[in-house]
Protein backbone atom coordinates (compact mmCIF):
# COMPACT_ATOMS: atom_id res chain seq x y z
CA UNK A 1 0.00 0.00 0.00
CA UNK A 2 1.45 3.33 -0.99
CA UNK A 3 0.08 6.86 -1.11
CA UNK A 4 -0.70 6.75 -4.79
CA UNK A 5 -2.98 3.74 -4.77
CA UNK A 6 -4.46 4.90 -1.48
CA UNK A 7 -5.52 8.15 -3.13
CA UNK A 8 -6.75 6.26 -6.13
CA UNK A 9 -8.86 4.14 -3.80
CA UNK A 10 -10.27 7.31 -2.23
CA UNK A 11 -10.83 9.08 -5.54
CA UNK A 12 -14.62 8.98 -5.31
CA UNK A 13 -14.46 10.62 -1.90
CA UNK A 14 -12.08 13.28 -3.24
CA UNK A 15 -14.34 14.02 -6.18
CA UNK A 16 -17.29 14.31 -3.80
CA UNK A 17 -15.38 16.80 -1.67
CA UNK A 18 -14.23 18.85 -4.68
CA UNK A 19 -17.75 18.98 -6.09
CA UNK A 20 -19.12 20.03 -2.70
CA UNK A 21 -16.41 22.70 -2.45
CA UNK A 22 -17.35 24.01 -5.90
CA UNK A 23 -21.05 24.06 -5.04
CA UNK A 24 -20.38 25.80 -1.71
CA UNK A 25 -18.06 28.35 -3.35
CA UNK A 26 -20.67 29.09 -6.05
CA UNK A 27 -23.45 29.40 -3.47
CA UNK A 28 -21.41 31.73 -1.25
CA UNK A 29 -20.40 33.91 -4.22
CA UNK A 30 -24.04 34.24 -5.26
CA UNK A 31 -25.12 35.26 -1.75
CA UNK A 32 -22.59 38.10 -1.88
CA UNK A 33 -19.53 36.84 0.00
CA UNK A 34 -16.34 38.39 -1.27
CA UNK A 35 -13.95 36.02 -3.06
CA UNK A 36 -11.18 36.36 -0.42
CA UNK A 37 -13.43 34.81 2.24
CA UNK A 38 -14.60 32.03 -0.11
CA UNK A 39 -10.97 31.07 -0.89
CA UNK A 40 -10.20 31.05 2.82
CA UNK A 41 -13.08 28.67 3.52
CA UNK A 42 -12.07 26.36 0.66
CA UNK A 43 -8.43 26.32 1.85
CA UNK A 44 -9.55 25.47 5.39
CA UNK A 45 -11.69 22.68 4.03
CA UNK A 46 -8.79 21.36 1.96
CA UNK A 47 -6.46 21.42 4.95
CA UNK A 48 -8.89 19.51 7.12
CA UNK A 49 -9.42 17.00 4.33
CA UNK A 50 -5.67 16.54 3.88
CA UNK A 51 -5.11 16.06 7.57
CA UNK A 52 -7.85 13.48 7.74
CA UNK A 53 -6.54 11.63 4.73
CA UNK A 54 -3.00 11.60 6.13
CA UNK A 55 -4.08 10.24 9.47
CA UNK A 56 -6.24 7.48 8.01
CA UNK A 57 -3.53 6.66 5.47
CA UNK A 58 -0.97 6.20 8.26
CA UNK A 59 -3.40 4.15 10.32
CA UNK A 60 -4.23 1.85 7.46
CA UNK A 61 -0.63 1.49 6.47
CA UNK A 62 0.32 0.50 9.99
CA UNK A 63 -2.53 -2.00 10.16
CA UNK A 64 -1.62 -3.70 6.92
CA UNK A 65 2.07 -3.73 7.73
CA UNK A 66 1.21 -5.53 10.91
CA UNK A 67 -0.89 -8.09 9.01
CA UNK A 68 1.89 -8.51 6.47
CA UNK A 69 4.39 -9.13 9.23
CA UNK A 70 2.19 -11.73 10.90
CA UNK A 71 1.76 -13.45 7.56
CA UNK A 72 5.51 -13.39 7.03
CA UNK A 73 6.23 -15.03 10.36
CA UNK A 74 3.55 -17.66 10.09
CA UNK A 75 4.35 -21.24 9.40
CA UNK A 76 0.95 -22.18 8.12
CA UNK A 77 -0.40 -19.11 6.40
CA UNK A 78 -3.87 -20.45 5.96
CA UNK A 79 -4.35 -19.85 9.68
CA UNK A 80 -4.13 -16.05 9.20
CA UNK A 81 -7.75 -15.50 10.18
CA UNK A 82 -6.99 -16.53 13.75
CA UNK A 83 -4.18 -14.05 14.14
CA UNK A 84 -5.55 -10.91 12.46
CA UNK A 85 -5.10 -7.86 14.75
CA UNK A 86 -8.20 -6.34 16.33
CA UNK A 87 -9.62 -3.40 14.52
CA UNK A 88 -12.50 -1.07 15.38
CA UNK A 89 -13.46 -0.78 11.72
CA UNK A 90 -16.55 -2.63 10.63
CA UNK A 91 -15.01 -3.67 7.30
CA UNK A 92 -11.96 -5.18 8.99
CA UNK A 93 -14.18 -7.10 11.36
CA UNK A 94 -16.34 -8.42 8.55
CA UNK A 95 -13.33 -9.44 6.49
CA UNK A 96 -11.75 -11.12 9.45
CA UNK A 97 -14.86 -13.11 10.03
CA UNK A 98 -15.03 -14.20 6.42
CA UNK A 99 -11.35 -15.12 6.29
CA UNK A 100 -11.85 -17.19 9.41
CA UNK A 101 -14.74 -19.07 7.87
CA UNK A 102 -12.87 -19.63 4.66
CA UNK A 103 -9.79 -20.81 6.52
CA UNK A 104 -11.87 -23.20 8.52
CA UNK A 105 -13.04 -24.94 5.40
CA UNK A 106 -9.47 -25.02 4.05
CA UNK A 107 -8.31 -26.65 7.25
CA UNK A 108 -11.09 -29.18 7.10
CA UNK A 109 -10.19 -30.00 3.53
CA UNK A 110 -6.52 -30.38 4.44
CA UNK A 111 -7.37 -32.73 7.27
CA UNK A 112 -9.54 -34.75 4.96
CA UNK A 113 -6.75 -35.08 2.41
CA UNK A 114 -4.21 -35.87 5.10
CA UNK A 115 -6.41 -38.59 6.48
CA UNK A 116 -7.01 -40.05 3.05
CA UNK A 117 -3.30 -39.96 2.34
CA UNK A 118 -2.48 -41.58 5.65
CA UNK A 119 -5.03 -44.32 5.03
CA UNK A 120 -3.62 -44.92 1.59
CA UNK A 121 -0.08 -45.06 2.89
CA UNK A 122 -1.02 -47.47 5.63
CA UNK A 123 -2.81 -49.60 3.11
CA UNK A 124 0.25 -49.64 0.83
CA UNK A 125 2.41 -50.68 3.76
CA UNK A 126 0.13 -53.47 4.83
CA UNK A 127 -0.32 -54.52 1.22
CA UNK A 128 3.44 -54.75 0.85
CA UNK A 129 3.61 -56.95 3.91
CA UNK A 130 0.84 -59.14 2.56
CA UNK A 131 2.50 -59.53 -0.82
CA UNK A 132 5.76 -60.49 0.79
CA UNK A 133 4.35 -63.82 1.95
CA UNK A 134 3.66 -65.08 -1.59
CA UNK A 135 6.96 -63.61 -2.79
CA UNK A 136 8.69 -65.60 -0.08
CA UNK A 137 6.84 -68.77 -1.08
CA UNK A 138 7.75 -68.33 -4.72
CA UNK A 139 11.34 -67.53 -3.80
CA UNK A 140 11.66 -70.69 -1.73
CA UNK A 141 9.95 -72.76 -4.44
CA UNK A 142 12.40 -71.43 -6.99
CA UNK A 143 15.35 -72.01 -4.71
CA UNK A 144 14.35 -75.59 -3.95
CA UNK A 145 13.48 -76.21 -7.60
CA UNK A 146 16.86 -75.03 -8.75
CA UNK A 147 18.80 -76.89 -6.12
CA UNK A 148 17.17 -80.27 -6.48
CA UNK A 149 19.14 -82.78 -8.47
CA UNK A 150 17.47 -85.62 -10.28
CA UNK A 151 19.23 -87.93 -12.60
CA UNK A 152 17.08 -87.25 -15.62
CA UNK A 153 18.60 -85.10 -18.37
CA UNK A 154 15.42 -83.16 -19.02
CA UNK A 155 16.23 -81.78 -15.64
CA UNK A 156 18.33 -78.97 -17.07
CA UNK A 157 15.31 -77.39 -18.73
CA UNK A 158 13.23 -77.85 -15.63
CA UNK A 159 15.79 -76.17 -13.46
CA UNK A 160 16.24 -73.38 -15.98
CA UNK A 161 12.52 -72.62 -15.61
CA UNK A 162 12.93 -72.41 -11.86
CA UNK A 163 15.87 -70.08 -12.33
CA UNK A 164 13.78 -67.75 -14.46
CA UNK A 165 11.00 -67.99 -11.89
CA UNK A 166 13.37 -66.93 -9.15
CA UNK A 167 14.80 -64.15 -11.27
CA UNK A 168 11.40 -62.68 -12.07
CA UNK A 169 10.37 -63.07 -8.45
CA UNK A 170 13.42 -61.06 -7.44
CA UNK A 171 12.33 -58.31 -9.83
CA UNK A 172 8.90 -58.26 -8.22
CA UNK A 173 10.53 -57.98 -4.83
CA UNK A 174 12.60 -55.02 -5.96
CA UNK A 175 9.56 -53.21 -7.34
CA UNK A 176 7.54 -53.94 -4.22
CA UNK A 177 10.37 -52.61 -2.06
CA UNK A 178 10.36 -49.40 -4.06
CA UNK A 179 6.68 -48.89 -3.31
CA UNK A 180 7.23 -49.59 0.37
CA UNK A 181 10.16 -47.24 0.74
CA UNK A 182 8.41 -44.55 -1.26
CA UNK A 183 5.41 -44.76 1.04
CA UNK A 184 7.74 -44.49 4.01
CA UNK A 185 10.06 -41.85 2.66
CA UNK A 186 8.20 -39.00 4.34
CA UNK A 187 8.54 -40.49 7.77
CA UNK A 188 11.97 -42.01 7.86
CA UNK A 189 12.38 -40.97 11.46
CA UNK A 190 9.67 -43.40 12.54
CA UNK A 191 11.61 -46.37 11.34
CA UNK A 192 15.21 -45.73 11.95
CA UNK A 193 17.68 -47.72 13.96
CA UNK A 194 21.19 -46.32 13.87
CA UNK A 195 23.88 -48.86 14.50
CA UNK A 196 27.46 -49.35 13.57
CA UNK A 197 27.07 -50.81 10.13
CA UNK A 198 29.55 -52.86 8.20
CA UNK A 199 29.22 -51.64 4.63
CA UNK A 200 31.03 -54.71 3.36
CA UNK A 201 28.26 -56.99 4.59
CA UNK A 202 25.59 -54.65 3.23
CA UNK A 203 27.23 -54.78 -0.19
CA UNK A 204 27.51 -58.57 0.00
CA UNK A 205 23.88 -58.83 0.97
CA UNK A 206 22.70 -56.69 -1.94
CA UNK A 207 24.87 -58.47 -4.50
CA UNK A 208 23.78 -61.87 -3.24
CA UNK A 209 20.17 -60.86 -3.29
CA UNK A 210 20.38 -59.86 -6.94
CA UNK A 211 22.75 -62.64 -7.91
CA UNK A 212 20.51 -64.20 -10.55
CA UNK A 213 19.98 -60.90 -12.31
CA UNK A 214 23.66 -59.99 -12.08
CA UNK A 215 24.87 -63.39 -13.25
CA UNK A 216 22.46 -63.27 -16.16
CA UNK A 217 23.92 -59.91 -17.15
CA UNK A 218 27.46 -61.30 -16.88
CA UNK A 219 28.42 -58.90 -14.16
CA UNK A 220 31.73 -59.10 -12.34
CA UNK A 221 31.89 -57.36 -9.02
CA UNK A 222 34.49 -56.53 -6.45
CA UNK A 223 33.78 -55.33 -2.95
CA UNK A 224 36.28 -53.58 -0.75
CA UNK A 225 34.58 -51.67 2.05
CA UNK A 226 36.82 -51.54 5.08
CA UNK A 227 35.21 -48.62 6.84
CA UNK A 228 32.37 -48.81 9.31
CA UNK A 229 29.68 -46.15 9.46
CA UNK A 230 26.84 -45.33 11.81
CA UNK A 231 23.59 -45.58 9.96
CA UNK A 232 20.45 -47.63 9.43
CA UNK A 233 21.33 -50.80 7.60
CA UNK A 234 17.96 -51.39 5.96
CA UNK A 235 17.77 -47.99 4.29
CA UNK A 236 21.34 -48.13 3.07
CA UNK A 237 20.76 -51.59 1.64
CA UNK A 238 17.74 -50.25 -0.23
CA UNK A 239 19.67 -47.27 -1.63
CA UNK A 240 22.61 -49.43 -2.69
CA UNK A 241 20.17 -51.87 -4.24
CA UNK A 242 18.66 -49.13 -6.37
CA UNK A 243 22.08 -47.94 -7.45
CA UNK A 244 23.15 -51.44 -8.43
CA UNK A 245 19.94 -52.02 -10.38
CA UNK A 246 20.67 -48.81 -12.27
CA UNK A 247 24.18 -49.95 -13.03
CA UNK A 248 22.79 -53.19 -14.42
CA UNK A 249 20.22 -51.35 -16.48
CA UNK A 250 22.78 -49.08 -18.08
CA UNK A 251 25.58 -51.58 -18.52
CA UNK A 252 28.08 -52.15 -21.27
CA UNK A 253 29.06 -55.46 -22.82
CA UNK A 254 31.22 -56.74 -20.00
CA UNK A 255 29.98 -55.00 -16.89
CA UNK A 256 32.31 -54.67 -13.93
CA UNK A 257 31.18 -53.16 -10.64
CA UNK A 258 33.51 -51.97 -8.00
CA UNK A 259 32.11 -51.15 -4.57
CA UNK A 260 34.53 -49.57 -2.15
CA UNK A 261 34.82 -47.04 0.62
CA UNK A 262 37.22 -44.16 0.93
CA UNK A 263 37.87 -41.62 3.63
CA UNK A 264 36.73 -38.20 2.50
CA UNK A 265 37.09 -34.81 4.07
CA UNK A 266 33.91 -35.05 6.10
CA UNK A 267 33.51 -38.75 6.54
CA UNK A 268 33.35 -42.09 4.83
CA UNK A 269 32.35 -42.28 1.18
CA UNK A 270 30.80 -45.41 -0.26
CA UNK A 271 31.45 -45.60 -3.99
CA UNK A 272 29.79 -47.76 -6.60
CA UNK A 273 31.81 -47.57 -9.77
CA UNK A 274 30.68 -49.19 -12.98
CA UNK A 275 31.91 -49.25 -16.55
CA UNK A 276 28.48 -48.76 -18.05
CA UNK A 277 27.14 -46.33 -20.61
CA UNK A 278 27.66 -43.34 -18.33
CA UNK A 279 25.62 -40.18 -18.10
CA UNK A 280 25.86 -37.18 -20.42
CA UNK A 281 27.51 -34.19 -18.79
CA UNK A 282 24.51 -31.95 -19.38
CA UNK A 283 22.17 -34.46 -17.76
CA UNK A 284 24.31 -35.24 -14.74
CA UNK A 285 22.84 -32.51 -12.60
CA UNK A 286 19.30 -33.67 -13.25
CA UNK A 287 19.47 -37.41 -12.64
CA UNK A 288 18.12 -37.11 -9.10
CA UNK A 289 15.03 -35.24 -10.24
CA UNK A 290 11.67 -36.94 -10.05
CA UNK A 291 10.61 -38.40 -13.35
CA UNK A 292 13.83 -37.52 -15.12
CA UNK A 293 14.81 -40.31 -17.49
CA UNK A 294 17.27 -38.58 -19.80
CA UNK A 295 18.61 -39.92 -23.06
CA UNK A 296 19.77 -43.14 -21.40
CA UNK A 297 16.35 -43.77 -19.97
CA UNK A 298 14.66 -43.30 -23.31
CA UNK A 299 17.03 -45.70 -25.02
CA UNK A 300 16.66 -48.40 -22.41
CA UNK A 301 13.78 -50.42 -21.17
CA UNK A 302 11.40 -49.09 -18.57
CA UNK A 303 12.87 -46.11 -16.86
CA UNK A 304 10.54 -44.51 -14.42
CA UNK A 305 12.81 -41.76 -13.17
CA UNK A 306 11.87 -42.77 -9.65
CA UNK A 307 14.84 -44.79 -8.44
CA UNK A 308 17.45 -42.08 -8.01
CA UNK A 309 14.84 -39.54 -6.96
CA UNK A 310 13.87 -41.84 -4.13
CA UNK A 311 17.54 -42.40 -3.26
CA UNK A 312 18.15 -38.69 -2.98
CA UNK A 313 15.03 -38.18 -0.93
CA UNK A 314 15.99 -40.90 1.52
CA UNK A 315 19.58 -39.69 1.68
CA UNK A 316 18.36 -36.23 2.59
CA UNK A 317 16.31 -37.68 5.42
CA UNK A 318 19.19 -39.80 6.62
CA UNK A 319 21.71 -36.99 6.43
CA UNK A 320 23.79 -38.74 3.81
CA UNK A 321 25.25 -36.95 0.82
CA UNK A 322 24.61 -38.48 -2.59
CA UNK A 323 26.28 -37.48 -5.82
CA UNK A 324 27.35 -38.88 -9.14
CA UNK A 325 30.34 -38.49 -11.39
CA UNK A 326 30.33 -39.83 -14.86
CA UNK A 327 32.12 -39.82 -18.13
CA UNK A 328 29.78 -40.54 -21.01
CA UNK A 329 30.58 -43.91 -22.52
CA UNK A 330 33.12 -44.74 -19.84
CA UNK A 331 31.17 -45.39 -16.69
CA UNK A 332 29.61 -43.85 -13.64
CA UNK A 333 30.62 -43.37 -10.05
CA UNK A 334 27.80 -43.08 -7.55
CA UNK A 335 28.88 -41.83 -4.18
CA UNK A 336 27.23 -41.90 -0.77
CA UNK A 337 28.90 -39.75 1.81
CA UNK A 338 28.37 -40.65 5.45
CA UNK A 339 29.26 -37.71 7.62
CA UNK A 340 31.32 -38.42 10.70
CA UNK A 341 29.97 -36.12 13.31
CA UNK A 342 32.55 -34.41 15.47
CA UNK A 343 29.94 -34.19 18.13
CA UNK A 344 29.76 -37.95 18.52
CA UNK A 345 33.32 -38.96 17.87
CA UNK A 346 34.86 -35.99 19.71
CA UNK A 347 37.78 -35.85 17.38
CA UNK B 1 20.40 -80.65 14.51
CA UNK B 2 16.67 -80.45 14.90
CA UNK B 3 14.82 -77.35 13.73
CA UNK B 4 11.19 -76.61 14.46
CA UNK B 5 9.36 -74.42 11.96
CA UNK B 6 6.42 -72.43 13.32
CA UNK B 7 4.87 -70.88 10.23
CA UNK B 8 1.20 -70.71 9.26
CA UNK B 9 1.59 -70.25 5.51
CA UNK B 10 1.51 -73.85 4.19
CA UNK B 11 3.57 -73.24 1.04
CA UNK B 12 6.31 -71.40 2.90
CA UNK B 13 6.22 -74.09 5.59
CA UNK B 14 6.71 -76.93 3.13
CA UNK B 15 9.37 -75.22 1.09
CA UNK B 16 11.21 -74.18 4.20
CA UNK B 17 11.14 -77.79 5.32
CA UNK B 18 12.59 -78.96 2.00
CA UNK B 19 15.22 -76.23 2.06
CA UNK B 20 16.34 -77.08 5.56
CA UNK B 21 16.28 -80.82 4.90
CA UNK B 22 18.46 -80.25 1.84
CA UNK B 23 20.84 -78.45 4.17
CA UNK B 24 20.89 -81.67 6.26
CA UNK B 25 18.86 -80.49 9.23
CA UNK B 26 16.16 -82.57 10.86
CA UNK B 27 12.94 -80.57 10.53
CA UNK B 28 9.56 -80.64 12.27
CA UNK B 29 6.68 -78.35 11.47
CA UNK B 30 3.64 -77.28 13.43
CA UNK B 31 0.25 -77.14 11.80
CA UNK B 32 -1.79 -76.16 14.83
CA UNK B 33 -1.06 -72.95 16.67
CA UNK B 34 -3.19 -73.27 19.79
CA UNK B 35 -0.77 -74.80 22.26
CA UNK B 36 2.53 -73.93 20.71
CA UNK B 37 4.48 -73.96 23.94
CA UNK B 38 3.47 -77.58 24.72
CA UNK B 39 4.28 -78.66 21.20
CA UNK B 40 7.67 -76.98 21.35
CA UNK B 41 8.36 -78.66 24.68
CA UNK B 42 7.44 -82.11 23.40
CA UNK B 43 9.47 -81.78 20.18
CA UNK B 44 12.62 -80.56 21.99
CA UNK B 45 14.14 -78.78 19.00
CA UNK B 46 17.64 -77.27 18.88
CA UNK B 47 16.29 -74.18 17.20
CA UNK B 48 12.89 -72.63 16.51
CA UNK B 49 12.08 -70.65 13.37
CA UNK B 50 9.14 -68.52 14.41
CA UNK B 51 6.81 -66.56 12.18
CA UNK B 52 5.70 -63.38 13.94
CA UNK B 53 2.13 -63.25 12.58
CA UNK B 54 0.42 -66.45 13.53
CA UNK B 55 -3.33 -66.98 13.57
CA UNK B 56 -4.64 -65.67 16.87
CA UNK B 57 -1.30 -65.17 18.53
CA UNK B 58 1.90 -63.28 17.99
CA UNK B 59 5.20 -65.05 17.63
CA UNK B 60 6.64 -62.55 20.10
CA UNK B 61 4.26 -63.74 22.81
CA UNK B 62 5.07 -67.38 22.14
CA UNK B 63 8.73 -66.52 22.39
CA UNK B 64 8.14 -64.91 25.79
CA UNK B 65 6.36 -68.08 26.91
CA UNK B 66 9.15 -70.27 25.64
CA UNK B 67 11.78 -68.08 27.30
CA UNK B 68 10.00 -68.56 30.60
CA UNK B 69 10.57 -72.31 30.50
CA UNK B 70 13.40 -73.25 28.19
CA UNK B 71 16.36 -71.63 26.49
CA UNK B 72 16.05 -72.98 22.99
CA UNK B 73 17.27 -70.37 20.46
CA UNK B 74 14.53 -68.61 18.50
CA UNK B 75 14.87 -66.91 15.12
CA UNK B 76 11.98 -64.68 14.08
CA UNK B 77 10.78 -64.67 10.51
CA UNK B 78 8.60 -61.76 9.57
CA UNK B 79 7.35 -59.82 6.63
CA UNK B 80 7.42 -56.57 8.56
CA UNK B 81 10.51 -54.51 7.87
CA UNK B 82 10.05 -52.25 10.78
CA UNK B 83 12.78 -51.18 13.18
CA UNK B 84 10.39 -51.19 16.13
CA UNK B 85 9.44 -54.77 15.37
CA UNK B 86 13.04 -55.80 15.13
CA UNK B 87 13.71 -54.23 18.49
CA UNK B 88 10.69 -56.00 20.00
CA UNK B 89 11.99 -59.26 18.61
CA UNK B 90 15.35 -58.79 20.29
CA UNK B 91 13.78 -57.64 23.55
CA UNK B 92 11.45 -60.64 23.65
CA UNK B 93 14.46 -62.89 23.68
CA UNK B 94 14.85 -63.73 20.00
CA UNK B 95 18.32 -64.69 18.86
CA UNK B 96 17.95 -63.29 15.37
CA UNK B 97 15.41 -61.53 13.23
CA UNK B 98 15.09 -62.24 9.52
CA UNK B 99 12.73 -60.38 7.23
CA UNK B 100 10.77 -61.94 4.41
CA UNK B 101 11.39 -62.45 1.61
CA UNK B 102 14.58 -64.07 2.78
CA UNK B 103 17.40 -65.25 0.63
CA UNK B 104 17.97 -68.97 1.20
CA UNK B 105 21.79 -68.71 1.54
CA UNK B 106 21.45 -65.88 4.05
CA UNK B 107 18.76 -67.73 6.01
CA UNK B 108 20.96 -70.82 6.21
CA UNK B 109 24.01 -68.81 7.16
CA UNK B 110 22.18 -67.11 10.01
CA UNK B 111 20.68 -70.38 11.25
CA UNK B 112 24.19 -71.79 11.22
CA UNK B 113 25.53 -68.80 13.11
CA UNK B 114 22.86 -69.00 15.82
CA UNK B 115 23.38 -72.74 16.27
CA UNK B 116 27.11 -72.25 16.48
CA UNK B 117 26.74 -69.52 19.07
CA UNK B 118 24.15 -71.23 21.26
CA UNK B 119 24.98 -74.91 20.94
CA UNK B 120 28.64 -74.58 20.13
CA UNK B 121 27.72 -76.80 17.21
CA UNK B 122 30.59 -77.30 14.88
CA UNK B 123 29.45 -77.18 11.32
CA UNK B 124 30.54 -80.62 10.37
CA UNK B 125 32.26 -79.61 7.21
CA UNK B 126 34.41 -82.14 5.56
CA UNK B 127 37.82 -80.64 5.08
CA UNK B 128 39.43 -83.47 3.18
CA UNK B 129 38.18 -84.86 -0.13
CA UNK B 130 39.64 -87.54 -2.30
CA UNK B 131 38.74 -88.48 -5.85
CA UNK B 132 40.79 -90.76 -8.09
CA UNK B 133 43.82 -90.28 -5.86
CA UNK B 134 43.63 -86.47 -5.97
CA UNK B 135 43.30 -84.96 -2.53
CA UNK B 136 41.69 -81.62 -1.77
CA UNK B 137 42.64 -80.11 1.58
CA UNK B 138 40.06 -77.44 2.28
CA UNK B 139 41.58 -75.97 5.44
CA UNK B 140 45.07 -75.85 3.97
CA UNK B 141 43.85 -74.65 0.57
CA UNK B 142 45.97 -77.29 -1.14
CA UNK B 143 45.65 -79.91 -3.83
CA UNK B 144 47.89 -82.95 -3.66
CA UNK B 145 48.53 -86.00 -5.79
CA UNK B 146 51.07 -88.69 -5.02
CA UNK B 147 53.03 -86.51 -2.64
CA UNK B 148 53.12 -83.45 -4.92
CA UNK B 149 51.37 -80.30 -3.64
CA UNK B 150 50.04 -77.17 -5.21
CA UNK B 151 48.58 -74.10 -3.48
CA UNK B 152 45.13 -72.88 -4.50
CA UNK B 153 43.63 -69.40 -4.41
CA UNK B 154 40.34 -68.82 -2.57
CA UNK B 155 38.37 -68.79 -5.82
CA UNK B 156 39.96 -71.97 -7.16
CA UNK B 157 39.37 -73.58 -3.79
CA UNK B 158 35.64 -72.80 -3.85
CA UNK B 159 35.26 -74.10 -7.40
CA UNK B 160 36.97 -77.36 -6.59
CA UNK B 161 35.06 -77.67 -3.32
CA UNK B 162 31.73 -77.68 -5.14
CA UNK B 163 32.99 -80.13 -7.77
CA UNK B 164 34.32 -82.47 -5.08
CA UNK B 165 30.99 -82.25 -3.24
CA UNK B 166 29.27 -83.58 -6.34
CA UNK B 167 31.71 -86.29 -7.32
CA UNK B 168 30.68 -88.06 -10.50
CA UNK B 169 27.92 -85.60 -11.33
CA UNK B 170 27.91 -82.79 -13.80
CA UNK B 171 27.78 -79.38 -12.21
CA UNK B 172 26.30 -76.76 -14.54
CA UNK B 173 28.35 -73.60 -15.07
CA UNK B 174 25.36 -71.58 -13.96
CA UNK B 175 25.15 -73.49 -10.67
CA UNK B 176 28.87 -73.08 -10.17
CA UNK B 177 28.69 -69.34 -10.68
CA UNK B 178 25.66 -69.04 -8.44
CA UNK B 179 27.43 -71.00 -5.72
CA UNK B 180 30.41 -68.63 -6.01
CA UNK B 181 28.14 -65.57 -5.74
CA UNK B 182 26.61 -67.07 -2.62
CA UNK B 183 30.13 -67.24 -1.25
CA UNK B 184 31.01 -63.63 -2.01
CA UNK B 185 32.96 -64.34 -5.17
CA UNK B 186 31.26 -62.21 -7.76
CA UNK B 187 32.56 -63.40 -11.12
CA UNK B 188 31.11 -63.84 -14.58
CA UNK B 189 31.11 -66.72 -17.02
CA UNK B 190 34.39 -65.80 -18.75
CA UNK B 191 36.24 -65.45 -15.48
CA UNK B 192 35.02 -68.91 -14.50
CA UNK B 193 36.60 -70.34 -17.65
CA UNK B 194 39.84 -68.57 -16.79
CA UNK B 195 39.79 -70.07 -13.31
CA UNK B 196 39.10 -73.56 -14.64
CA UNK B 197 42.04 -73.21 -17.05
CA UNK B 198 44.28 -72.13 -14.18
CA UNK B 199 43.13 -75.07 -12.08
CA UNK B 200 43.93 -77.44 -14.95
CA UNK B 201 47.38 -75.87 -15.30
CA UNK B 202 48.02 -76.32 -11.61
CA UNK B 203 46.89 -79.93 -11.84
CA UNK B 204 49.33 -80.55 -14.67
CA UNK B 205 52.09 -79.27 -12.39
CA UNK B 206 51.44 -82.10 -9.96
CA UNK B 207 50.93 -84.66 -12.70
CA UNK B 208 47.12 -84.83 -12.85
CA UNK B 209 45.72 -84.85 -16.37
CA UNK B 210 42.14 -84.74 -17.65
CA UNK B 211 40.74 -84.72 -14.14
CA UNK B 212 38.00 -82.18 -14.83
CA UNK B 213 35.71 -83.31 -17.60
CA UNK B 214 33.83 -80.69 -19.61
CA UNK B 215 30.65 -81.39 -21.50
CA UNK B 216 28.90 -78.77 -23.55
CA UNK B 217 25.60 -77.70 -22.06
CA UNK B 218 26.12 -79.89 -18.99
CA UNK B 219 28.98 -78.33 -17.14
CA UNK B 220 31.96 -79.84 -15.36
CA UNK B 221 32.47 -83.21 -13.72
CA UNK B 222 35.22 -84.82 -11.76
Amino acid sequence: MNLKNYLKDKCLLLILHLVCMGVLAGFLRMTGYNSGNVILIVICWLMILCAWLTVTYLQRKKYFQEVEQILEQMDQRYLLGELLPDSFRLEDQLYRDMIRRSNKSVIERIHQIEDAQKDYKEYIESWVHEIKAPITSIGLLGENGRKQRNKADADALYRESFRILSLENQKIENYVDMALYYARSEEVYKDYLIRETDLQSVAYEVLEKNRLLLIQNKVKAEVDCKDMVYTDRKWIAFILNQMILNSVKYKNDSPEFHIYTERGEHGVILVLEDNGVGIRQEELSRIFEKGFTGSNGRNHERSTGMGLYLCRKLCEKLGIGIRAESEYGQGTKMMLEFPVSNYISRE
Amino acid sequence: MHILVVEDEPVIRNELKILLENALYRVSVLDRFDAVLEQVKSKKPDLVLMDVNLPGISGFDICTQIRGQMDVPVIFLTSRTDSMDELTGILKGGDDYITKPYQAPILLARIGAVLKRTKGAKTKEVTQFTRKGVELDVSGCRLSYQGANVELTKNEMKILYLLFCHKGEFVARMDLIEYLWENQIFIDDNTLSVHITRIRDKMKQIGVYDFIETRRGMGYRI
